[in-house]
């Protein structure tokens, strides 16, 4: 167990009357890595989009805890958010299509500092500075070409990921992380979780269908239908209750 | 000698610089940023207008009003930003191109001021060397010019740069990485509109009389057409397009090119409708333009390299 990392009161969030989160009491980020399961259409995602300032919540509110500092996510900009500590990967595959893979790299790790418009001659210096960082990760996913694009899911799909881990966050939100990719680079994925989480302390929420996968890493699972929490625990309790396998995964799995 | 560089020539080429100085800003926001700006060149006229206004009407020197009148641009331009960038690229045009039209009835309708149609001046050359005036003032605009178009080719890969890049492709993303995108936005903005502010207070003294017509829609249009022709996303595609749709159909055929004097009210109207030949040519067999598209990993891998062997 460790301190809270997020606090949701009452979050409501509904599309042309159809009611998609309704929440009224949730704690998360209390394990190094949770699970949040449940079948399609359950709200997973958009809670997700919700927590990281994509989608305005009709009514609620979410307490972050940073530094031991209470921030109030509802009412902080998307790259504010951000930049305080809580990121989120994409379920469905983002990219810049301009930018090569390290490019994209360099644009994560660069700080506003960089970024002024009168800075343009800080390329080299932020090169140099990034250099040992970005290769760490290049080796470690084996990229082949990384002066060139991404071009396969896979790829694009784990560069989503290192770009997050680049920007060092305390909380990590992942949305189907490990669709598209092979078992080789899902294991890494996890084994590189399970790093940063004893390393930086770094809280993780994984949304994943794989339940093979939420089973074998995370440390406290949610379920979640029809927009609300139904269950909570640690996995084995999750995974052998009726609810659970009677909504989402079939009286055979069990 | 002394002849072509006080005449006709001269005068034709620093037009065709300052154009090429506005196609590089036209590339800056829509070819790296895809703020897609129909309003150039009343941007641009604005400054035009404000450094001839300063100077004759409250007597300032030039240098210091063509400061001022770069300021100015950069004034209005923040506001304008602050209402169209949060819009969608056609929400974008309409805006910018409405500004322009507002920028250009102003100017025609506010006769005590602008001298409406008549045109306002005379804005005379800051010095005089006698024939070599216009020739020394044009090199100080391929100066400028040239600084402009080193300015946009570090930026382009620098990290600011980059970021505009991404804003371009995918806003939210970038801004899911913590990017204050908006702000990024409107900063360039204003500032590349400033700068098409100066160029406009610097072609001041090139036409002596400004006109309204310097700033219309068509000026807007000739720019558009000579960046897609020469390649959006490339530093230099401005620069190409410049020269093959102003100085190919203006300047050369204009002035080098014998046309029998029954025939040159036509020449007028032919040179709109080969632009747009020219550009639905260029478009059927090249549709990145000219020069293509941009090859950046390329670039970035020699950099790479370059970095490595140091290492």
């Amino acid at each position: 167990m460790q301190e809270k990392k997020l606090h949701l009161k009452n979050v409501m969030k509904s599309f042309g009357g159809r009611k998609v989160v309704d929440i009224k009491d949730l704690t998360l980020g209390t394990h190094g890595i949770e699970g949040l399961i449940g079948p399609n259409g359950a709200g997973k995602t958009t809670l997700i989009n919700l927590i990281t300032h994509k989608l305005k919540m009709d009514c609620g509110q979410i307490l972050y805890y940073a530094n031991g500092n209470e921030i109030d996510l509802s009412k902080k900009p998307i790259d504010e958010i951000a930049r305080s500590g809580m990121v989120r990967t994409n379920q469905i595959i983002q990219d810049f299509q301009s930018l090569s893979i390290r490019d994209s790299l360099l644009l994560s790790l660069a700080t506003p500092m960089y970024e002024n418009f009168y800075n343009i001659f800080s390329e080299k210096k932020l090169r140099k500075a990034a250099e040992q960082e970005i290769e760490k990760y290049l080796d470690y996913f084996r990229f082949e070409n990384s002066d060139g694009h991404a071009l396969s899911t896979g790829e694009k799909k784990l560069l989503d990921i290192i770009r997050c881990l680049l920007l060092k966050p305390k909380v990590l939100l992942m949305d189907e992380p490990t669709t598209g990719l092979p078992q080789d680079q899902t294991d890494l994925v996890i084994a590189l979780m399970r790093k940063k989480i004893v390393e930086e302390g770094m809280t993780i929420l994984i949304v994943e269908h794989d339940l093979d996968l939420i089973w074998g890493v995370s440390e406290n699972v949610y379920f979640m239908a029809e927009g609300e929490i139904l269950i909570q625990g640690p996995p084995d309790e999750v995974r052998k209750n009726k609810t659970v396998v009677k909504k989402y995964m079939g009286e055979g799995d069990a | 000698m002394g002849q072509i560089l006080s005449g006709y020539y001269i005068y034709m080429l620093s037009i065709l610089l300052i154009f090429i100085a506005l196609a590089t800003i036209l590339h800056m926001q829509f070819g790296l940023t895809g703020i897609a700006n129909f309003g150039l060149s009343g941007i641009w006229g604005f400054g035009m207008y404000s450094c001839a206004l300063i100077i004759l009407k409250l007597n300032i020197p030039f240098v210091l009003a063509v400061i001022l009148a770069t300021v100015l641009t950069g004034i209005i331009s923040l506001p304008i930003g602050r209402i169209i960038l949060d819009l969608d690229n056609q929400a974008v045009l309409v805006g910018t191109l409405a500004f322009l039209a507002i920028i250009e009835t102003l100017v025609i309708s506010e006769k005590w001021l602008t001298n409406g149609v008549l045109g306002y001046g005379p804005v005379n050359y800051p010095f005089n060397f006698g024939t070599y005036t216009k020739f020394v003032y044009f090199l100080i605009i391929l100066i400028f010019t040239i600084v402009l178009m080193f300015y946009a080719r570090k930026l382009e890969s620098s990290p600011p740069g980059r970021l505009l890049l991404s804003i371009q492709d995918n806003e939210p993303l970038s801004q899911s990485l913590g990017k204050p995108t908006f702000r990024q936005k409107l900063v360039f903005f204003t500032f590349t509109s400033a700068l098409a502010g100066f160029f406009g207070a610097i072609a001041a003294p090139v036409y002596n009389f400004v006109f309204p017509k310097y700033m219309g829609p068509d000026i807007t249009f000739t720019l558009w057409i000579a960046l897609i022709l020469g390649a959006r996303k490339r530093i230099f595609g401005g620069l190409v397009g410049v020269l093959a749709t102003v100085g190919l159909f203006n300047v050369v055929l204009e002035t080098v090119v014998p046309i029998p004097s029954q025939y040159a009210g036509i020449l007028y109207n032919a040179k709109y409708f080969l632009y747009g030949l020219t550009l639905i040519l260029v478009l059927m067999f090249r549709p990145s333009g000219i020069l293509g598209d941009k090859k950046r990993s390329k670039n970035i891998k020699n950099i790479g390299k370059f970095e490595k062997m140091e290492g």
